[in-house]
């Protein structure tokens, strides 16, 4: 049996190896799609990450206000602080010029003495609190009472609303944190002055309120990945599953030449040539992987993408996810290699429905993007599981039991494939 | 004929589905070890169809084989070890070179390493293939193909063998070489069973033949026993145009 498994797996690779079409559809077409797709889609990837943005800001206020706001900023994931042109300073004239020009989306301007006039306001705040009789508790001027702490806002017209609803609302909440900051210090000034208490400072009267992000959505948990996360794994369960072709493509030859009857004439051949046939190309199917998975980790970089990150992936689950999804598309080449009865047919069928099972499965449109109804459906195609068991791996880092069901489901399908293969020979046999 | 007979044939009939007429039909056949036997017949007649049955390619719709004192429905596992089957059509590996498609088909019959070399080797020699052992098939004429599909059904040194039409479209020199090779493997012991339209060849080279027309066998005899019994018949070929009349067949 050994012996003829051995013959048979040598005898398939050496007919794959001298398909130059086959082997450029399952090695070169994945790789020119890769690189394509992600250059591609890398700028519509990027807008679907949080975008930072880049914000011009002029301090005049060198106080409590002014450098609180601006640390706000900086500390901000979402944007990116610049206070200086070209390593120089500059004016507000020349800041409006830059966002009139387009090189920045937002100017911040925030004017001089601001600090001042938020204490001068809490303090007449305070004052008010207290009955008349008791006459001025804060020594200030009428000028002083009357300024207001400003920010002024430059915006490039074409600037989203939604970007300036996120600065102003950023703005507003940095604020509020210093005007708490700045009322808690009047006050305590306040007691010392009158009680000669000295209270000290807290930190702990920051962020009361958590706020946890959820992202409103019924399906449990779209992960969105960038474009080189996407794209990988995406052409690689497609180019493994377009493995098809050459694996359908020789079964039928083998029947047409007469090979395959001339098998049956041979003790217990039959079973060693598809055994070997489908071990070579579950061979394929992972070196394919590996290929693609390089190709992402080392070639995408000299194009200017991300690399693929596998720094902080567990190595188990992906061998699993990689071996299931290959075992899958073996079967289905299988499967449309029984069924088919012409090499055209077959490759007309095995291309087309590859597409559109790809199409389904979120290969072509990431299935974040998908509308609800078609996610549903998305889950019909084998491509999407092993898809999914990638996305999961690379973006989760998630483990062999969280990938499982994936691979069982692959698993599941290639046995499928096997016993309908094997349902349709004995039916087609009894024609004979 | 004799109980003893090597390839025992009994009322073996073969009816494919959604067709009227049986391809084989009733057929009783008694060859004996040692013997080359002809079945000749016109298109049609169901010579393929009954080998197909004999080498276990398709199943008989009843009747019964025995080959060797085993029946073929049972112990077809046993037999397939000690039949070797030479196609009508040319099944081979076109992207392979003739060596690759000879060790394949050695393989699967459980011959390996060195002897399974030197024989295929021995034989490419024998037909005049010598140095054509690294040429892929899709590269040889239509007499090389049928010469290495015919040393694909012998590597194993089968006790039987059965060949369909192993001499169709081939020149004269390819034809004496197999010819002489099939005369020379019957004389180490192996019984032939072969088909042909070449009713001269039959003639020279079959111990016994069989003319089938429509799945049924008209006449059965040793060459030279059936020419002499039939009137007006100097060849085999006037006893077939008797037998089988002129009419066309599909
Ligand atoms: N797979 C099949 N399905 C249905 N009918 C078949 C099938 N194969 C053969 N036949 C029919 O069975 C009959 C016998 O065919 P067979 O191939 O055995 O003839 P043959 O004697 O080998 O002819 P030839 O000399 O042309 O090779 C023919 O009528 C043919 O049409
Ligand atoms: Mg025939």
């Amino acid at each position: 049996m050994w012996l003829k498994f051995r013959a048979s797996s040598v005898k398939e690779f050496l007919l794959l190896l001298r398909d130059r079409a086959g082997l450029a559809m399952l090695f070169v077409m994945p790789m020119a799609l890769i690189l394509i797709m992600t250059l591609l889609q890398d700028s519509t990837f990027k807008v679907l990450e949080e975008k930072r943005m880049t914000v011009l800001v002029l301090n005049h206020d060198a106080d409590t206000f002014g450098i609180n706001i601006v640390d706000g900023l900086k500390q901000s994931p979402v944007f990116d602080v610049v206070e200086q042109l070209e390593g120089k300073p500059f004016d507000e004239e020349q800041l409006k010029q830059q966002v009139m020009d387009g090189n920045f989306s937002i100017g911040i301007v925030i004017r001089e003495n601001a600090s001042r006039a938020l204490r001068n306001k809490i303090k007449l705040g305070i004052q008010e609190q207290f009955p008349v009789e008791e006459g001025p508790i804060f020594d200030m001027d009428s000028t002083d009472a009357a300024d207001t702490a400003k920010v002024r806002l430059y915006f490039d017209p074409i600037t989203k609303s939604v970007f300036r609803q996120n600065i102003i609302s950023a703005l507003r909440r940095f604020s509020a944190a210093v005007e708490a900051k700045m009322l808690f210090s009047v006050y305590a000034e306040l007691f010392y002055d009158l009680l000669d208490i000295q209270l000290k400072p807290t930190g702990k009267l920051q962020n009361l309120v958590v706020f946890e992000q959820e992202y409103a959505s019924t399906a449990e948990n779209r992960i969105v990945p960038n474009a080189v996360q996407h794209n990988v794994p995406a052409w690689t369960v497609f180019a493994m599953f377009f493995m098809v072709i050459p694996l359908a493509g020789n079964l039928i030859k083998e029947r047409q030449s007469g090979v395959a009857m001339r098998l049956k004439t041979m003790p217990g051949s039959a079973q060693a040539v598809i055994f070997g046939k489908g071990t070579v190309y579950f061979v394929v199917g992972i070196l394919q992987a590996v290929f693609m998975l390089m190709i992402g980790f080392y070639v995408l970089p000299l194009f200017g993408m991300y690399s693929l990150r596998l720094d902080n992936i567990t190595l188990p689950a992906l061998i699993l996810i990689i071996m299931a999804t290959s075992l899958a598309a073996t079967g289905y080449g299988i499967v449309i290699g029984t069924i088919a009865t012409s090499q055209e047919q077959s490759s007309i069928f095995g291309s087309i429905s590859v597409v559109i099972l790809a199409a389904l499965g979120g290969v072509w449109v990431p299935t974040f993007m998908m509308p609800e109804f078609m996610l549903t459906v998305s889950k019909l195609s084998p491509l999407n599981w092993g898809l999914n068991g990638f996305y999961d791996i690379f973006l989760r880092n998630a483990r062999v039991p969280e990938v499982m069901p994936y691979a069982l489901s692959l698993l599941v399908f290639f046995v499928l494939c096997l016993l309908v293969s094997r349902f349709y020979i004995r039916f087609k046999e009894s024609f004979l | 004929m004799d109980k003893e007979a090597f390839i025992r044939i009994k009322g073996l009939t073969k009816r494919y589905k959604n067709t009227v007429e049986p391809a084989v039909d009733g057929l009783d056949l008694n060859i004996n070890k040692g013997e080359i036997f002809g079945l000749l017949g016109p298109n049609g007649a169901g010579k393929t169809t009954t080998l197909s049955i004999l080498c276990n390619q398709i199943p008989a719709t009843s009747g019964k084989v025995v080959i060797s004192g085993l029946l073929l429905k049972t112990h077809n596992r046993e037999l397939k070890k000690i039949i070797g089957v030479v196609p009508q059509e040319i099944a081979l590996f076109e992207k392979l070179t003739a060596y690759e498609n000879l060790r394949f088909f050695g393989n699967m019959y459980g011959l390996r390493g060195s002897e399974l070399k030197s024989r295929i080797l021995d034989c490419m020699r024998y037909f005049g293939l010598e140095g054509k052992a690294d040429k892929k098939i899709e590269t040889f004429s239509g007499g090389m193909k049928r010469r290495v599909n015919l040393i694909a059904g012998i590597l194993h040194k089968p006790e039987v063998l059965f060949l369909d039409e192993p001499t169709v479209g081939i020149d004269v020199q390819s034809k004496t070489v197999i010819v002489d090779f099939l005369k020379q493997l019957n004389k180490e012991g192996a019984t032939i069973l072969y088909t042909s339209h070449h009713m001269d060849e039959a003639e020279h080279l079959c111990t016994h033949i069989a003319i089938i027309d429509k799945g049924k066998i008209i006449t059965n005899g040793k060459p030279a026993e059936l020419i002499k019994s039939e009137e007006n018949c100097d060849t085999l070929e006037d006893i077939f145009l008797k037998l089988t009349g002129r009419k066309l067949r599909d």
